[in-house]
């Protein structure tokens, strides 16, 4: 179809344009940036490794780096833990309303980062509405300090910003799968737990995965949560970019610390999908059957 | 069994919508603190947040900003879905790869490499930038909802109208276009929300420039107020109306299959 060849130039061009203009080459100047240097206040277009050296060398930003892989890991794998019948429950118990109750999922997700970060304040602040409400009530007779600028805070709002894309990720997998095979496994004798562990969870690993990864680089990625809801336990490694962008002034280093930290991003997905690979899970995922 | 299960996916869905429905419930309490106990109720919060000449400034502002992302974005997000849906090409899984990027890359991230590129060309901070940056991290949101819909399109319908001698262009205006209409439509009002919502990008590339975003995220640090709440509620309502909107006009589109 000729009509079709010359659509495709249409079409992929201004995206890949425009791909190129906002996001890979400023990425690639940045990467060159973080072989510069600072003198005084002005940038030093030297080509060394020093920044980096700087970043692999220094505990704390080593520390920051890891605490963020870490922290995405472990909201990933509770929102896992939350999604996963939530998932199940509106792909296969679900007929009428499953596109509204997918819809209502999503509806908090477009209020904005600020908008729910702004609620989570009021309702863990110290003379917040949770708080005030124990009070009232009389269950509590002075306020619990930790509920707001704490690390559990910051557990309790990144799990609720990311959770809606774990159970999308999931919900997709669930709806695939096909009934009979449960029908077919418990005609053969099979129990719960082995249709829950040899059937379910393999056939719904590609969602998980693709659930968890993105739940894991929004919360890598996460600069708002942290900072306004974690308090003093909320520097990040996202936090230090932005500061060495504002106040401190150092782009360099900043832009050497951005390049470590999308490294170290697409290092643990690779492990990732590295390591699915070599598990029986892997066949079914990527062995094309 | 059945039942626990009905139960603990109330429980989530009600997780998911406590915070709206605090900030909604204490934006109709007339005390300047948001605790317990109530006080009693009152508009006057909506009526001092939708006199405030500042905030309405910053709407005005959003708005201008979010109707021309909102086009980018979803012409952008159209073509892209249809490269992907109508199209085998050599690359096809690295085009693809690379429209998420923009979504899996941390934002800060993407801010400041924005910011060096345009120091490096010379490029402004200001409204032009923001509507380029959002329209870009946009661009994942509006693909995946212009694709859903061709994806249940029927291709042979166009291949018809090809076989009959229209032209690639005949093609797209009088056959793609019309079916997959609901589609932008939905991208459109979705890209809207995202973009009026958008805050470390557009507080990155702004300049002097002040959408609503800015001012709430300013207002939420240093002056907390019950007028936030109604203003957020008001957002909330508006966002609402705008994605079942479009989530409506979306399924509509499902007709086009046969």
């Amino acid at each position: 179809m000729e009509g079709g060849r010359t659509s495709l130039a249409v079409t992929v061009g201004p995206v890949l344009a425009a791909l190129t203009v906002l996001c890979l080459a400023p990425l690639g100047v940045l990467f060159v940036y973080s072989f510069f240097h600072v003198d005084f206040v002005s940038i030093v277009p030297d080509l060394s490794l020093q920044n980096y050296a700087k970043v692999l060398t220094s505990g704390a930003y080593r520390y920051l780096i890891l605490k963020a892989l870490l922290n995405g890991a472990v909201i990933a794998a509770i929102a896992v833990v939350i999604a996963y019948p939530v998932a199940f429950f509106i792909a296969k118990r679900i007929r009428v309303v499953k596109a509204a109750l997918l819809t209502a999922l999503l509806i908090p997700l477009y209020t904005g980062d600020l908008v729910r970060i702004f609620a989570w304040r009021l309702i863990l602040g110290r003379e917040g509405v949770l708080n005030s409400f124990l009070i009232w009530t009389g269950l509590i007779d002075r306020p619990i300090e930790a509920l707001l600028f704490s690390p559990m805070a910051t557990t309790l709002v990144l799990v609720y910003n990311y959770l809606p894309f774990m159970v999308l990720g999931l919900w997709l997998s669930f709806e695939a799968l096909d009934d009979h095979l449960f029908e077919a496994a418990a005609d053969l004798g099979a129990g719960r737990t082995t249709i829950l562990v040899r059937l379910v969870l393999p056939l719904t690993a590609p969602g998980l995965v693709a659930g968890a990864l993105m739940v894991f680089a929004l919360v890598v990625g996460d600069f708002l949560t942290p900072q306004l809801i974690g308090g003093a336990s909320g520097v990040t490694v996202i936090g230090a970019i932005a500061d060495l962008f504002g106040a401190a002034f150092d782009w360099p280093l900043g832009s050497a610390i951005a390049w470590t930290l999308l490294a170290a991003m697409v290092a643990v997905v690779a492990a990732v999908v590295v390591l699915l690979r070599r598990t029986p899970w892997g066949n079914v995922m990527f062995g094309g059957g | 069994m059945e039942r626990i299960l009905k139960a603990y996916v109330e429980l989530v869905y009600a997780f998911m919508y406590l915070p709206v429905a605090v900030v909604a419930l204490f934006s109709f309490n007339s005390a300047e603190m948001m605790a317990f106990p109530m006080t009693g109720f009152t508009l006057g919060w909506y009526d001092i947040a939708i006199h405030d000449g500042r905030l309405l400034g910053g709407l005005a502002n959003a708005l201008l900003i979010a109707a021309p992302t909102a086009l980018i974005a979803t012409t952008l997000g159209a073509m892209a879905g249809l490269a992907l849906t109508r199209h085998r090409f050599r690359g096809r899984l690295v085009f693809a790869a690379l429209l998420i990027v923009p979504f899996f890359i941390p934002k800060i991230i993407l801010a400041v490499a924005d910011v060096i590129a345009m120091a490096v060309v010379g490029v402004p901070h200001g409204v032009a930038m923001i509507i380029a940056a959002q329209s870009l991290i946009i661009l994942p949101f509006s693909t995946m909802v212009i694709a859903s819909v061709l994806i249940r399109l029927d291709h042979r319908l166009e291949e018809a109208a090809a076989d009959l001698g229209a032209s690639g262009w005949q093609v797209f205006s009088r056959v793609q276009f019309p079916l997959m209409r609901n589609g932008l439509v939905a991208s459109f009002f979705i890209a809207f929300v995202l973009s009026s919502s958008e805050y470390v990008v557009t507080s990155f590339v702004a300049g002097r420039t002040q959408p609503l975003a800015i001012m709430v995220a300013s207002d939420f640090r240093f002056h907390l107020s019950p007028k936030l709440d109604a203003l957020a509620t008001l957002i909330v309502v508006a966002n609402i109306l705008l994605v079942a909107g479009s989530e409506l006009v979306r399924r509509r589109a499902k007709g086009a299959v046969g």
